[in-house]
């Protein structure tokens, strides 16, 4: 039994396998095959002050080994979740992330004073794809996501902040070391890319948003390259995702130099993928004389060229 | 609900463009009738298809797939033997109360194979009427089980089998003959079933419609599969349907 658990900014996680925000609901679904309560960290769907009703469906496709949604940010508002999710949440034993999103940046801020000291951390959704008015405005250039850090940390002045960074930007780097500066206390990426897939007998877009947000296995490299850049750019923790299926596809993440991971398509594909990924990585760390998983965060040693 | 790893016992085509695939599992479900399964056909699929249940027997769960894209091609390229993961059951499933003693099934395209599960639950307590609608006679598919009921309409879009009608016209007629049903449960394209929800409207009569989307985790935790309701929310088709009663949904 190796050591899983991990400290990120400050919170302890009982291991680094997060379930990605909008795949995982609040974790009642999942609670339903499992005790949620064994999982380092869920972070909830994306949150706003007020109720969203989201796309017009269909709101998903799937592409050989990725998938593409623009579910919209449907969410049933944050006091909402304060009001019936918040405990019960708290209660299964997990390290509670509330994941966040506003059309402006009075909206971060607001919403961050809201949860501020009633969740565990909070992340910062930047970077939704799917919506005109779901902050991708904001994740693009690095000055916005400075300022959207800044502004949404005076809300969340007692509560660890994480920023989730769009991998659809000039440089990744560059927006990790802005959230950096604003005050950011850990940076997660990648959110999804934007892509397209076509119903070529109706010759439109099988999403009804046209675009949506590309994730799964297939992006896994791509991820992979972004969290080593990021992670290189900043001190600060980084969380890596991006089509993490199995432990040894988390391991590469912390190699890479991410102190946790998140897990997203993944559960769709196999409603046990956390627990699994989970058993796996404390099986590797024995076979592999590791004593505690941190050990693995950033320990990629590139070929010499 | 569980997820299996079910061993496909028989997989083969029944009619035009549709196929059913027949699982063992380690136990006997409980399913209700109406009730789904997803299955999981694995490689580069990332997504498990959601399938309505056909039948249950024992350890064996049924399921009628129409060809649709490279998921279900794959699936039916598996033969005896294969092992897959299904998550079942899933879903609300269709419900007749003590008092309803005389039930309609309205059914079309693939819709039809949910309502054989109704029948098979509800065939020998309820006076079950169906009124089945394909596209032409090479997609007429589980009449041997439709005939089991206490009346069975099939009928087809160009009348090569049954009259050339569809299977809303088929239930409308019939009521014009004064047999009027407790309850009407449904399923099939939208279009069928906007007809049917102005049709009991007008009639005043209690339907359930099971729905149709494209959906995500099936369990009602992504909220990809959404339906609009009539009090202007929405609903998620996984886990708060697929049935509903048809006042409450916009079609």
């Amino acid at each position: 039994m190796a050591n899983l658990s991990v400290n990120l900014c400050g919170v302890t996680l009982k291991n680094p396998v997060i379930a990605a925000s909008g795949t995982y609901g609040f974790g009642r679904e999942f609670h339903e095959l499992y005790d949620i309560g064994q999982i380092g960290g869920v972070s909830t769907k994306g949150m706003t002050l007020e109720p969203r009703l989201g796309n017009p469906v269909p709101r998903i496709a799937e592409s050989r080994g990725v998938i593409l949604n623009a579910v919209g940010l449907q969410n049933p508002g944050v006091e909402h979740f304060i009001e019936c999710d918040l405990e019960w949440l708290k209660s299964t034993g997990t390290c509670v992330i509330a994941n966040v999103a506003g059309k402006t940046l009075e909206d971060y801020e607001k919403i961050c004073a809201r949860l501020n000291g009633l969740v565990d951390m909070i992340e910062l959704n930047i970077s939704c794809p799917n919506v005109k008015s779901g902050g991708m405005a904001f994740g693009i250039k690095p000055e916005t996501v400075e300022e959207v850090t800044r502004v949404a940390k005076k809300g969340a002045k007692d509560t660890p902040l994480i920023v989730k960074l769009s991998p659809n930007v000039e440089s990744i780097a560059n927006n990790a070391l802005a959230a950096e500066r604003g005050g950011a206390d850990c940076v997660s990426l990648i959110n999804t890319l934007t892509g397209m897939a076509i119903d070529i007998e109706r010759r439109k877009p099988i999403i009804a948003n046209n675009t949506g947000g590309v994730s799964g296995a297939g992006v896994k490299p791509i991820a992979v390259r972004m969290v080593y850049e990021a992670s290189q750019a900043v001190k600060i923790p980084v969380i890596g995702m991006g089509g993490i299926t199995c432990a040894e596809d988390a391991i590469e993440f912390l190699m890479a130099g991410a102190t946790a991971v998140q897990v997203g398509t993944a559960n769709f594909t196999d409603p046990y993928a956390m627990p699994k990924i989970i058993k796996g990585l404390d099986e590797w760390c024995d076979k592999h004389n590791v004593k505690n998983v941190s050990e693995l965060t950033g320990t990629l040693v590139l070929n010499q060229r | 609900m569980k997820d299996y790893q079910a061993v496909i016992v028989k997989n083969e085509k029944i009619a035009e463009n549709i196929h059913e695939v027949t699982f063992e599992l380690n136990e006997t479900p409980k399913v209700r009738c109406g009730q789904f399964g997803n299955i999981a056909v694995g490689g580069t699929h990332l997504l498990r298809r959601p399938i309505a249940i056909c039948k249950t027997e024992g350890n064996l769960v049924t399921f009628c797939y129409q060809l649709k894209g490279e998921g279900t091609r794959k699936l039916k390229d598996m033969g005896a033997g294969t092992r897959l993961n299904v998550l079942l059951p899933l879903g609300n499933g269709f419900y007749v109360e003590e008092t309803e003693k005389k039930v309609a099934l309205v059914g079309g395209g693939v819709g039809v194979f949910p309502l054989i599960s109704v029948l098979r639950e509800y065939g020998t307590k309820k006076e079950i009427s169906a009124y089945i609608g394909y596209r032409n006679q090479g997609a007429v598919c589980g009449v041997e089980e439709f005939k089991k009921a206490s009346k069975f309409i099939g009928v087809t879009d160009d009348g090569s089998y049954g009259e050339k009608m569809n299977a809303v016209q088929a239930f409308a007629a019939d009521l014009e003959k004064g047999n009027r049903p407790d309850v009407v449960l449904a399923c099939g394209p939208t279009p069928m079933l906007r007809a049917l929800k102005t049709l009991v409207e007008k009639e005043n009569l209690p339907c359930y419609v099971s729905l149709e989307e494209r959906m995500g985790c099936g369990i009602g935790a992504c909220l990809v599969c959404v339906c609009d309701m009539t009090n202007g929310a929405k609903a998620r088709v996984c886990k708060d349907g697929p049935v509903f009663d048809v006042k409450d949904v916009v079609l």
